[in-house]
């Protein structure tokens, strides 16, 4: 157990590029401290849990991954361009970059992180900060054009340890990409992830995040978006298998006039709990946005949601749109949903909505009543109720979330 | 009726009617909470112990509770020591008959089209009028207790049926409930009392008006509610305060207990005072309210306006422990000018086939800030419960703002839960339509208005139906446009 200043002080001293963020991040994560239950977004959470994971040594700088479990990834086809970092975020293979793609050089990331400090200090989330302070590598990617082969970016956590990556995307205007990030936990692990966006004018992004934890693993991670006028933002959040996951995605359209579409699917089971704290501000008008959202608790665990809105006075003609349906599949499992929305502009059209229920009974009987036994009727009825967010996710990332994965031992 | 078109006529020319002030003669105490203070409003209402040691328990425990913050709601601090516990207007005891109260204070609750004397009493309706901290009279009294009806005010229920009140007070809302129900509970000076006995339908609505007169006091009521098996009762509240720069507070503590086969349907119209345009002044309306229903098949159903107020934060609550128990929660809460509203419902599902339903109407205009927040939260137990929530809200300009917040727990894989919430402004084709068939401007917007609000006011009596139906034209009068 720790509390946050005993967490700061087994950081390595800050230096290097990220020197500045990390003392601020320190800064201020002194001044805040861990986060309580009086926290609204941290009520939920089991803190006791986050703090074991919290003391896990940090991973060093010169620590290599010496074996992959390679062996129980899927083959990556030909057309799509497969990047491996270790915790340091060196990519694992040097590889020639496919054409469009640049990693950025100091000089632009430290533009790039400029960008960032600009922004609201409310939208510094205490996860963010948690990675601020920790992160010692950068990874910057530019991505131009519209023929660039889809990316496939994996994030390996190392066993035992705490790691913290960032990882910064700028998609120029009018470019277009699908990536696909795997977030992989192993063993006894924390994983701090920071990935920050940049959509500007016209640009086109599919995104998957695919968090996939095995054993006791931890992920905390933030997502920042940073969308520009005509951009197109489709995400796809999954989690699955963390005994304490989080994600945060986090939407800002700068001038409105954007799409955002947000799927999130998380299938907890054993004594997990995973949750989804996104949130979306428009600050422009026009703004558009489509949200689903589906949890699937079994067993002891507990499926956390909270789904923020912002429609400030500019933002008129805003079209916001949230779902979010969740199985509870056993009688000691939790399910916690909250949207929030808060409007201020007049002409808009915002609606939400939210189930918790169990399978329906009819559904059940008639699959039954054709002959297909009960056990896999279940299944059958589960994946269809996966398949509404799955059915987005860009052409690679398909190999990765077979529901087959994802719904083993859910029962 | 032509003393009802003279009030019309007034509402069209005041924007809030109720704002004078009565000059009479009142006892006070000074300023300041502590032990002895609540010693002294014990002993001037002649408590028996027990209910003294409630009291100091609750202030014990207040003490140690901290004011909550979680709803932003940005009111400035407010200073509890500056502030007067009781006070009362001058009369030796409660009378025996109307005649002998201060002619005054009938005034002044015949001025609120509320009569109390014989004569002009509002047919059907018996009311308890509470005046600052205590009750000045309630009707039909005899009438009732023909029936075992028992309406009286908190502080005779204590001298007459002190077991009911051992038995049920703080059962519903323990005193650490949370820190305004502490407080509550540590000086609350009169209310009301209901009880229904078992197989009793009451005769007629019951019904409590409370009125703050006094700037400096914060009125602390207490009303407690219970339906023994198989009754049923309707009960109405209705409040409002004089206009004052300075902010008063109003801490209420509501509980209701319906026992098998019961119902309870309690409505409010809240028309506090709510400040000027520029927001100074106002009643801050911090109250718990929450319903038990104990026994089986019982139903609790609460229905509420929120007009008035510098600041509403509460929730009206429901605990469903009885098997196949029924909680509902109709609700309109519209602010304007600088006002702000955070309200919504708790609806504890604990007992196997529960139902419950809400529906929350909100209206922001101005620059007000008007928000949602509700828990549904289904128990390990609660097989086969149900829940739908639908809140709606409506902006009145691009100042105002409309947040929802609904949370929903569930820990029972048999139970569903249903929410579907939506934000919406007036339809410029709506208006547009009313306004070429001759219907002037504001006329047309109070016609929506009250269209967005039918599925509440469909729930609510008649005479208060009528009665919301026209506080939310007079309030929203010049806000749109």
């Amino acid at each position: 157990m720790v509390d946050s200043q005993q967490w700061l002080q087994s950081l390595p001293t800050a230096e290097g590029l990220l020197g500045k963020v990390q003392l601020l991040g320190r800064q201020s994560l002194l001044q805040k401290g861990m986060p309580s239950i009086s926290d609204e977004d941290w009520r939920l959470t089991n803190l006791n849990q986050l703090k074991e994971f919290l003391s896990l040594p940090i991973s060093c700088q010169d620590s290599k991954l010496t074996e992959l479990n390679c062996r129980e990834w899927p083959d990556c086809s030909k057309e799509v361009f497969r990047l491996i970092v270790d915790p340091q975020l060196r990519p694992m293979d040097p590889e020639t970059l496919p054409q469009g793609l640049q990693i950025l050089n100091s000089k632009e990331l430290i533009q790039a992180l400029a960008l960032k400090e600009n922004s609201q200090p409310s939208d510094v989330s205490w996860t963010e900060l948690i990675n601020h302070a920790s992160a010692t590598k950068v990874l910057g990617l530019s991505v131009e054009g519209k023929d660039v082969p889809p990316i496939e970016l994996i994030i390996n956590a190392e066993p035992g340890k705490f790691s913290s990556t960032r990882v910064i995307f700028i998609l120029k205007e009018n470019a277009k990409l699908e990536l696909v990030q795997v977030v992989l936990g192993r063993g006894n692990s924390t994983q701090s992830h920071l990935l920050e966006m940049h959509l500007h004018k016209g640009a086109v992004l599919n995104h998957a995040f695919l968090g996939y934890g095995s054993g006791q693993s931890c992920l905390l991670a933030k997502l920042s978006v940073q969308q520009e006028s005509n951009s197109q933002y489709c995400f796809t959040g999954i989690q699955h298998g963390w005994a304490l996951g989080r994600l945060e995605p986090h939407i800002v359209q700068k001038e409105g006039e954007a799409s955002t579409t947000l799927r999130g699917l998380q299938i907890t089971k054993g004594k997990e709990q995973i949750a989804t704290h996104s949130r979306i501000r428009f600050e422009g008008p026009e703004g558009k946005l489509d949200q689903l959202q589906k949890g699937i608790a079994a067993d002891h665990s507990h499926c956390i949601f909270n789904g923020g809105i912002e429609v400030p006075r500019i933002a008129q003609q805003t079209n916001a749109s949230q779902l979010s349906r969740n199985l509870l599949l056993s009688k000691r499992a939790r399910i916690d949903t909250k949207p929030e929305l808060k409007i201020i502009a007049d002409d808009v059209r915002c609606t939400h909505g939210a189930t918790v229920s169990q399978l329906k009974e009819e559904e059940l009987f008639y699959l039954r009543s054709r002959g297909i036994a009960f056990e896999q009727a279940i299944r059958l009825l589960l994946k269809g109720y996966c398949q509404d967010v799955l059915k987005q996710l860009p052409l690679p990332a398909k190999e990765w979330s077979l529901l087959k994965n994802l719904l083993k031992n859910v029962s | 009726m032509a003393e009802n078109q003279n009030t019309s006529e007034l509402n069209t020319q005041k924007p809030y009617k109720y704002g004078f002030v009565t000059d009479i003669e009142t006892e006070k105490f000074s300023k300041g909470l502590n032990e002895d203070v609540i010693k002294l409003i014990s002993r001037k209402k002649q408590e028996p112990d027990f209910l003294l040691d409630f009291r100091l328990k609750s202030f014990r425990q207040w003490k140690k509770m901290r004011e909550p913050n979680w709803a932003d709601l940005g009111y400035p601090k407010i200073d509890y020591q500056d502030m007067i516990y009781y006070a009362a207007p001058k009369q030796s005891d409660k009378k025996a008959s109307l005649d002998e109260v201060d002619p005054k204070l009938l005034e002044t609750f015949d001025k609120l089209g509320i009569p109390l004397s014989e004569q002009k009493r509002l047919s059907n309706v018996a009311v308890d009028a509470v005046f600052d901290s205590v009750s000045i009279a309630t009707t039909y009294k005899e009438k009732l207790s023909e029936y075992g009806v028992v309406f009286c005010s908190i502080s005779e229920a204590v001298a007459e049926y002190p077991e009911l009140i051992k038995k049920y007070l703080g059962t519903v809302v323990p005193i650490n409930d949370n820190f305004f129900a502490a407080l509550n509970s540590a000086v609350f000076s009169d209310g009301s009392f209901v009880f229904i006995p078992k197989g009793v339908e009451c005769p007629m609505d019951l019904s409590s008006y409370f009125r703050i007169n006094s700037g400096d006091t914060g009125q602390f009521e207490r009303t407690l509610i219970i339906a023994e098996e198989a009754s049923s009762v309707s009960y109405l509240e209705g409040c409002t305060a004089p206009m004052f720069d300075t902010n008063t507070l109003h801490a209420a503590v509501v509980e209701l207990i319906a026992l098998d086969d019961a119902s309870i349907k309690y409505s409010t119209v809240q028309n506090w005072y709510s400040g000027n345009e520029e927001g100074v002044g106002g009643i801050y309306n911090f109250v718990t309210k929450r319903g038990h229903c104990k026994g089986k098949k019982s139903k609790i159903s609460w229905s509420q306006v929120e007009t008035g107020s510098a600041i509403t934060w509460k929730y009206p609550s429901c605990v469903l422990q009885g098997e196949e128990s029924i909680g509902e929660f109709y609700s309109v809460a519209l602010t304007n000018n600088l006002q702000k509203a955070d309200t919504g419902t708790k609806m504890i599902h604990i007992g196997p086939k529960t139902k419950s339903t809400i529906v929350s109407k909100g209206i922001s205009s101005g620059k007000s800030n008007n928000s949602y927040r509700g828990l549904v939260q289904m128990g390990p137990k609660a097989l086969g419960a149900k829940n739908y929530s639908q809140c709606d809200s409506m902006l009145i300009g691009d100042q105002a703002s409309a947040n929802t917040y609904p949370y929903i727990r569930s820990q029972q894989p048999q139970a569903s839960i249903e929410h579907e919430a939506s934000t919406c402004k007036i339809s410029e084709d709506q208006l547009f339509y009313l306004q070429s068939r001759g219907i002037d401007f504001e006329e047309a917007v109070s016609m929506l208005v009250s269209g967005f609000c039918r599925d509440v006011f469909n729930q609510l009596p008649m005479e208060f139906a009528a009665e919301a139906d026209k506080l939310l034209a007079l309030k929203l009068e010049g806000s749109v446009g």
